[in-house]
């Protein structure tokens, strides 16, 4: 039996009012691969954050090769041997790759730092995985993969006890992770404890031992990878939600014109090749996980990005973009992925967001009319139903359900007939997401051609009347909402439906990323 | 592949470019002087006095510089410098007159401790931005110098101290210079090759990221303040002595030429990238144009808009193109 490295026992960890964690257990051998699986909000970050010392659990103890961690600094969980790469965000765009990946450990002669000796271990390291970074390169000059690497050599550096690789694999090119993962069974040999966390299931299938899965919050089951066969993992990760989305109710869309069309389009670096039509009163969802291309989709849409090939149409005519407002004089408007930095100005009032776009409608000579203002501001929170105080408070003291709304209500005022919402449902509590999604099946009906992306699948099979699966910047299935309800579980409840579908489509995704990979493998 | 071949090729030509840019402090200063030097020739700018003396009029900006670059590039900024140079020189003095010149240092030296510690703890505890805590500090440390001396000047008898700190010279050389070396060397080197230096930059960098490095960012942001400061007062005392007096209105307006030393040395104004050297270099070059300036017989309005026009120049020049 070998030694436990990790064990946590009844962590819970609350933010306000909200329960992230609750008495969850976990607990990690030495010498295995341990991966962490759950769908988004399930814990998996705050648990791993809460191992490394950047929250302070609620409520738990945490025991470290069997000596009790007490104090929650990184500095503490690092002393006691852990070692977590960060998603790149524990690196330094104006230091070099060496100083980074030995920052705070520099290598020392006579007292003063040695970068020359911090290059070539850093050197050495990078051969051991086989893999092509410059020790002298500046960080913020890297591309997304060599950032990657960079954080998990940072991380294998400290000669850890336990590493967590939190999505190692994201940015990496498939003869990459093949390299991460020789490297990682070298470590199993000598008894390094290692957390694995990825969407990825072909990927834990091939360098698990274990797994443990988390759902809202809470521990379901671990158990060793050979008895868990991914459908069982999907099934555990997509539970049997409390989902208050089933409520929504679904009808068949009335389509219109074509209002967006995208022929064999091509971005800079993702999407690739991309073909797709959505009517006016139509919903179409993107399905993929993060990196398969669905924001850089979005963003050549609304101009954000220029389109390298291909064309777009909207309402039949062909379009060029060159700036965002090029693309909102057409008629799109995009609700971007991250409210709180490109959605809203949250010290600015609700009445400043939502007039924000439109401004040119209420005023006149430059000024503006406060009258206009106000109605305008007025009609849209009586009919998104904007939970606000007043039309003068500050964004930033609504809900953030409220505050999407906002960010909605403001592409409403200039009444655009291409609406791209990206994650609109980020962040927001179960009741205010049913919320936008029956505005989301509302502005359809009204006549709006929509583009959804969420990473929440029970969300795009409730909002959504088709839904492509993207993959590596490809575009792989499009279904019709109704080929993922089993006909044979047409008559069970709603909530049963839905799983079953979202189980479907999680498979679908699975299956496009396998696909996506061969082909790259082909390629190189 | 033809792919990598063309990344090569603009890898080398980007290189040069970037070197070109990170190096324009020093081709700006060679260039500077050489045009001085021809142009000026005949109003003795060439004389070792006239150079020397650029060395002594820029000792106390580039002391007060080479802290600042710390700062800058810890992300953080003090515009405090100027005003504690003043009330330095004011404690150094007044503490001179009644127990000697050994109690005046460490007067001077415990004022800078004094004021950059507030600085640190408003700045890291109370969480106010070091922008404003300094600019709140500059009127302080200003109105306590007033207070004190009674807006006159206070005279410092002490003829050693008045060499030591400012006024004295080895043949012909200002003890000024060794002081510039001395704060120059071990900067340079804490900077670059200390762990300190490293954290420094680290947060300035990408604070969120240096704490999750383990790195206490708080704690690296007050020392540096503490740093600016306490080179602040020393660049007082030099002020007192070389003027064998303490008085408020020394170091007055010295925050911009500090912070303009450091700019144009290449020292970063959003932090993460800092260097001691180009810092000096920097200061040598804003004396080289003051002393030109006042050489070409410009009249003090007519330096003020050269002076702005050749540093805002130099910037811009120094600017990584998007």
């Amino acid at each position: 039996m070998s030694t436990v490295a990790v064990r946590m026992t009844g962590i819970s960890k609350n933010f306000g009012g909200v329960k992230a964690l609750e008495n969850v257990t976990f607990e990690v051998l030495a010498g295995e691969v341990h991966a962490l699986l759950g769908g988004n909000g399930a814990g998996k970050s705050t648990i791993l954050k809460v191992l490394n010392g950047v929250h302070v659990p609620s409520a738990g103890a945490i025991e470290v090769v069997g000596v009790p961690l007490t104090i929650h600094t990184p500095e503490a969980s690092r002393a006691a041997g852990i070692a977590m790469n960060y998603q790149e965000m524990s690196l330094i765009p104006t230091l070099t790759v060496a100083q980074n990946v030995f920052l705070t450990r520099e290598a020392k002669s006579r007292g003063l730092i040695d970068d020359k000796e911090a290059e070539r271990e850093a050197a050495k390291l990078f051969a051991m995985l086989g893999v092509d970074v410059n020790p002298r390169a500046i960080v913020g000059d890297l591309g997304a993969g060599q950032k990657q690497l960079t954080e998990i050599v940072k991380a294998i550096s400290q000669n850890a006890r336990i590493l967590v690789l939190d999505e190692p694999s994201t940015a990496l090119a498939v003869s990459d992770v093949n390299r991460l993962f020789t490297f990682l069974r070298n470590l199993k040999k000598q008894g390094v404890a290692i957390i694995y966390v990825s969407h990825r299931m072909d990927e834990i299938a091939r360098i698990a031992d274990r797994a443990t899965i988390l759902r809202d919050g809470k521990h379901v089951i671990t158990a060793d990878i050979c008895d868990l066969p991914i459908d069982t993992m999907i099934e555990h990760i997509v539970g049997k939600r409390s989902l208050g989305l089933a409520d929504v109710e679904r009808s068949d869309a009335v389509r219109g014109d074509v209002g967006l069309e995208l022929r064999n389009v091509s971005g800079r670096n993702k999407p690739d090749n991309i073909s797709l039509t959505i009517h006016k009163g139509e919903v179409v969802g993107l399905a993929g996980l993060l990196g398969s291309g669905r924001t850089s989709l979005a963003k050549l849409v609304a101009g954000v990005e220029p389109v390298v090939s291909g064309e777009i149409r909207i309402n039949g005519r062909p379009v060029h973009f060159r700036r965002p407002s090029d693309a909102i004089a057409a008629g799109v408007a995009l609700v971007p992925e991250a409210r709180a930095t490109q959605g809203i100005i949250a010290a600015h009032s609700v009445s400043d967001n939502l007039t924000l776009a439109a401004l040119d409608n209420i005023s006149k000579a430059g000024f503006v009319i406060t009258a206009k203002a106000r109605a305008a501001t007025d009609a849209q929170i009586e009919r998104l139903s904007i939970k606000t105080a007043s039309r003068d408070h500050a964004v930033s003291t609504l809900s953030g359900g409220n505050q999407q709304k906002v960010v909605i209500g403001k592409w409403l005022a200039v009444d655009p007939d291409v609406l791209v919402l990206d994650e609109p449902t980020a962040g927001i509590d179960i009741g205010s997401k049913s919320e936008i999604i029956g505005l989301v099946r509302e502005l359809a009906a009204s006549g709006k051609a929509i583009l959804m992306i969420s990473s929440e699948l029970s969300e795009l099979l409730t909002a959504c009347d088709r839904i492509v699966v993207m993959a590596d910047g490809r575009a792989y299935d499009d279904f019709p909402r109704a080929a993922l309800d089993a006909p044979a579980e047409a008559n069970t409840d709603i909530t049963h439906r839905l799983q079953a579908a979202e189980q479907r489509l999680q498979i679908a995704i699975q299956e496009a990323l396998a696909a996506g990979q061969e082909i790259s493998h082909a390629q190189h | 592949m033809p792919n990598t071949d063309m990344t090569q090729a603009s890898g080398v030509l980007g290189a040069f470019l970037r070197d070109w840019r990170q190096n324009i402090i020093y081709i700006g200063f060679i260039v500077i002087f050489v045009v001085f030097a021809l142009t000026l020739n005949d109003r003795g700018f060439l004389n070792p006095t006239n150079l020397l003396n650029i060395v002594r009029q820029t000792a106390m900006i580039a002391v007060m510089a080479i802290a600042m670059t710390f700062v800058l590039s810890a992300g953080e900024i003090d515009l405090s410098v100027g005003a504690v140079a003043g009330l330095a020189s004011v404690t150094v003095a007044m503490t001179i007159a009644v127990a000697g010149p050994f109690a005046g240092i460490l007067a001077g030296l415990a004022t800078g401790i004094a004021i950059g510690t507030f600085n640190g703890w408003l700045t890291t505890k109370i969480g106010i931005p070091s922008f404003l805590t300094t600019l709140a500090m500059m009127g302080i440390a200003k109105g306590i110098a007033m207070w004190i001396s009674g807006t006159s000047a206070v005279p410092i008898l002490s003829q050693s101290y008045a060499w030591w700190f400012g006024g004295g010279s080895i043949g012909p050389i200002p003890v000024v210079l060794f002081w510039i070396l001395a704060f120059g060397a071990v900067g340079h080197v804490v900077l670059r090759r200390t762990g300190f230096g490293r954290r420094v930059l680290a947060t300035g960098g990408g604070e969120q990221a240096a704490g999750y490095s383990g790195i206490n960012t708080a704690k690296i942001k007050f020392r540096v303040l503490v740093i600016s400061s306490t080179a602040a007062a020393f660049a007082g005392m030099l002020y007192a002595g070389r003027l064998q007096s303490g008085r408020f209105q020394l170091g007055e307006g010295d925050e911009l030429s500090v912070i303009a030393a450091a700019v144009l040395g290449g020292t970063s104004l959003f932090g993460g990238k800092g260097t001691v050297i180009g810092t000096i270099v920097g200061a040598l070059m804003i004396g080289l144009i003051n002393n030109g300036l006042i050489l070409m017989g410009l009249e003090f309005s007519q330096q003020l808009i050269a002076r702005g026009g050749i540093i805002i120049l130099a910037v811009a020049l120094s600017q990584k193109k998007a």
